[in-house]
């Protein structure tokens, strides 16, 4: 089956972009759900490498939010 | 992460693959638009193949492994903001224009690296298959070489031959 919804993979940090989208789900805002998150705990643990792969394994696209 | 994006600029990519955003945990609506402009944005670039990219996601892999790249990325505010051992200050502009002939100097070895790998050992057959000037190859080969990335096997037909170590 031919997948048309891109998947999109999201680093959140934990205490700034992560608590973001968390009140975004509280105050129940409406956005596309394409997003699989990934909390880390700051975004400088994002390595330059999980974005190449993630890229390989399969995703559309990669989010690094602070 | 702004390095990323010039690499995926640089090896095809594209580097609207990779968007960075910062959003306090206040600003809800700030991240429903910027997780809505994210999915817009990727959505219009369509699906991504990665086995058409194979070659450039290995190569770009490598590259962000590689050394140099990660010492100059760790030294970057040390060098901006309290200068090197020489006491000089560097400037923005310079310190970013040197990190992306590096980025794009290990990019280019990486790729060739694999197109040896792949059989293309002479470095016209490696200019064609990578799509870089003979040039620009020859010079990168030496450089390889002292690096101990690949060796000068020897000619056949005249034909100097390379092969990755």
């Amino acid at each position: 089956m031919k997948q048309t919804e891109p998947k999109i993979v999201a680093f959140l940090c934990n205490w700034c972009a992560y608590a973001g989208a968390d009140l975004a789900g509280v105050s129940r805002l409406q956005h596309p759900s394409n997003m699989r998150t990934v909390r880390v705990m700051c975004s400088g643990r994002v390595d330059p490498l999980f974005v190449v792969q993630a890229l390989k394994s399969g995703c559309d696209g990669v989010l690094v939010a602070g | 992460m702004l390095m990323v994006q010039k690499l995926l600029k640089i090896s095809g990519i594209g580097e609207n693959r990779l968007h960075v955003a910062w959003v306090s945990s206040a600003e809800a609506q700030r991240f429903v638009d910027i997780s809505t402009d994210v999915i817009a944005s990727i959505k219009a670039q369509g699906r991504f193949d990665a086995a058409m990219f194979s070659t450039e996601l290995a190569a770009a892999e490598e590259t962000l492994k590689t050394e140099i790249l990660r010492w100059m990325v760790g030294k970057e505010v040390k060098l901006l903001s309290r200068g090197d051992v020489y006491g000089r200050k560097w400037e923005k502009a310079r310190f970013e224009s040197i990190l992306d002939s590096v980025l794009e100097r290990e990019y280019h070895k990486q790729l060739i690296l694999h197109a040896i790998l792949a059989g293309f050992t002479s470095v016209r057959a490696i200019s064609q298959k990578v799509g870089l000037g003979l040039k620009r190859i020859s010079y990168l080969l030496a450089d390889m070489e002292k690096t101990n990335m690949i060796e000068f096997r020897g000619h056949t037909d005249c034909i100097p031959v390379f092969a990755a170590l």
